[in-house]
């Protein structure tokens, strides 16, 4: 273009302009070609006198010229570079000129969105490992009319969660919590304020969709708010959890310490998903997995399977069985198992969750004495169709019972109680719940009511 | 002065003329190396929220999304999805957090970022205004439709 534009007639070569302007044959922006332009007429007139002198100092120009040049296209060249389309492309949600979106290399690509650490979606050109961290957290007032309680305001659990491409196909997924102790600054040493526990820490092999393999410790997947919500308090509807899943609850392993295998298969349309594990079962303190390792030579073993129909969109049924030997106590041995199931609509329009869990206990030197342990609830919210969809009213009910001959849940109270109450999305990552809880623990008991504000979110 | 006004007039008038084009249907690019023509609904679905995350065991799906308020994110998530923008993000934070998947959509800011990423990333896949898709790229069949097509389920109504 230039070339045809600009002719020799300042005693140029044209071999110098033609290195000018063909050479950058990729397109430039146009602010740096009229900055060139300029540079290259501002250095004109220096050059006409530079005609009455000798060929030496010509040829002297020449190459100073050619230099700058140079210099210039290295600079084009660092204003092309990835790392400033990065700025570019993720600070500005207009429209990015097509020159500014020509075809990248893969690697360009995925730096113009995920800056230079790349993206662990599984492209051959990402850096490993490649850490991420987001957060939840919660802060609640609560006041009740049960006698001894007060009310005031909690932290809830400060949860972190780590996520880090550590190859391809392998994944780390780790979720720390961090709970304020009730016992903060008494004894000696002083306690401190926040008990911290890895909650969850993965290493998984993804193969395919059909097949994945990992170790480590996870929320046993044998009930469906255990493994949907975690502890992301923003993430369920309501203030708490159900009691039947309670963290530090005993009626059902929160935790799973050992390896599972998952997976889904299309099945006509049904997407059927597995898991099984092998692990270690409960502790010697039965609301805890086997962190340090198995209190019995008994593995605990869990088939996990539910489908989520395409035809039905939003649904999922599933059960579970989990087999253990529960060792509560030095020589006292239980056979455990544990058989759930759950009915989801995870639509909002109505929102429905349902499930169920019986546990059986056997006493092993004495077989003859069986219990069985069950708890159910079932949930409904609703997202009203006001406005941006912002309020979620929803009401849950719940029930435990514990036979008398359970020895292994010897303490955990019966339950009946109803949970009703109110959603309000502050903003996409920010919610306030409002709930009053009515329960009675046995029958002839009197009702325990409680209130509940709480502020949920996640960053 | 009158002939500068009305050339500067004439001027605006061709500059906007390529926005006032009509929105058309919404086309699905992949990469050339996506081992799939046609797609069902549901499966697209599938796609979309991270339930399927593999094409084939040696390529993983890489979904580029537009960022929120471009009318093709608002049609995926209207008609494939079935969310609002903030379901849509909560689904993501939560597969994420579940570990169900090491990571969410990429966003993507314009169509030429799409069309250019998709052509470039192996195994993605983006959606983009059936009239600005160019030629040589893999648009995916949505239950045996092409964008342009009667009952093509993207399309701009």
């Amino acid at each position: 273009m230039l070339r045809g534009g600009v002719t020799p007639m300042h005693g140029y070569p044209l071999d110098a302009l033609t290195y000018m302007t063909l050479k950058p044959k990729k397109e430039t922006p146009m602010r740096v070609r009229l900055g060139l332009a300029c540079l290259l007429l501002a250095a004109l007139p220096g050059t006409v006198g530079a005609q009455t002198s000798d060929a030496a100092s010509q040829a002297e120009l020449i190459k100073s010229l050619a230099a700058r040049i140079e210099q210039l296209e290295k600079r084009i060249a660092e204003l092309e570079a990835p790392g400033t389309l990065t700025r570019t492309s993720t600070n500005v949600t207009r429209e990015v000129p097509a020159a500014a979106a020509a075809p990248l290399s893969p690697r360009a690509a995925i730096e113009a969105i995920h800056g230079e650490h790349g993206d662990p979606a599984g492209t051959d050109v990402q850096e490993y490992p490649s850490l991420k961290l987001a957060g939840f957290t919660d802060l609640n007032f609560s006041g009740t009319n049960q006698p001894g309680a007060k009310s005031g305001f909690t932290e809830g659990q400060f949860i972190l969660h780590l996520n880090s491409a550590l190859s391809r196909k392998v994944n780390f997924f780790g979720e720390m919590s961090f709970t304020a102790r009730p016992d903060a600054g008494t004894g000696a040493p002083a306690v401190t304020g926040f008990n911290a526990e890895v909650e969850r820490s993965i290493v998984r092999l993804d193969y395919n969709d059909y097949f994945k393999l990992s170790f480590g410790r996870y929320h046993t997947p044998i009930n469906y708010w255990n493994t949907a919500y975690h502890h992301g308090q923003w993430l369920q509807t309501t203030v708490s959890r159900p009691e039947m899943i309670q963290f530090g609850g005993r009626l059902l392993p929160v935790h799973f310490v050992g390896a599972l295998v998952e997976g889904a298969v299309p099945a006509s349309g049904l997407n059927l998903h597995y898991n099984f594990g092998v692990g270690n079962g409960r502790g010697n303190v039965i609301s805890r997995g086997g962190d340090a390792g198995d209190n019995n030579n008994n593995r605990a073993w869990l088939i996990n399977t539910f489908v989520k129909p395409d035809a039905l969109f939003g649904l999922q049924i599933g059960g579970s069985v989990y087999r253990d030997k529960v060792t509560p106590a030095a020589g006292l041995d239980f056979h455990e198992w544990i058989t759930s199931a759950h009915v989801v609509w995870s639509k909002e329009d109505p929102e429905v969750i349902a499930e169920f869990a019986n546990v059986r206990h056997t006493q092993f030197d004495r077989p003859s004495v069986v219990s069985n342990s069950q708890a159910w609830y079932t949930q409904v919210g609703y997202r009203l169709p006001l406005g941006p969809r912002l309020w979620k009213p929803y009401y849950r009910f719940e029930y435990i019972h514990i036979p008398r001959s359970d020895s292994v849940f010897r303490g955990i109270p019966t339950l009946a109680g109803s949970v009703v109450g109110l959603r309000y999305d502050l903003s996409t990552f920010t919610a306030i719940k409002f709930e009053y809880r009515s329960q009675r623990r046995a029958p002839g008991q009197p009702q325990i009511n409680s209130g509940f504000v709480q502020t949920s979110f996640t960053f | 002065m009158h002939r500068l006004k009305t050339l500067l007039l004439l001027m605006l008038l061709l500059v906007g003329v390529p926005r006032l084009t009509l929105a058309s249907d919404i086309a699905v690019v992949a990469n050339a190396d996506v081992p799939v023509n046609n797609l069902s609904l549901a499966e697209l679905r599938k796609l979309v929220l991270g339930d399927r995350q593999f094409w084939r065991s040696d390529l993983r799906v890489s979904l580029l999304i537009r960022a929120p308020n471009a009318r093709e994110r608002n049609i995926v998530l209207n008609r494939i999805c079935q969310m609002t923008e903030a379901q849509f993000r909560q689904y993501w934070i939560g597969k994420v957090f579940r570990a169900e998947s090491p990571v969410g959509p990429k966003t993507v800011y314009s169509s030429d970022m799409a069309i250019s990423m998709a052509s470039t990333i192996p195994g993605s896949l983006t959606f983009v205004d059936a009239a600005n898709v160019p030629k040589g790229l893999k648009v995916i069949r949505i239950e045996g439709f092409l964008p342009g097509e009667r009952d093509y389920p993207l399309n701009k109504e």
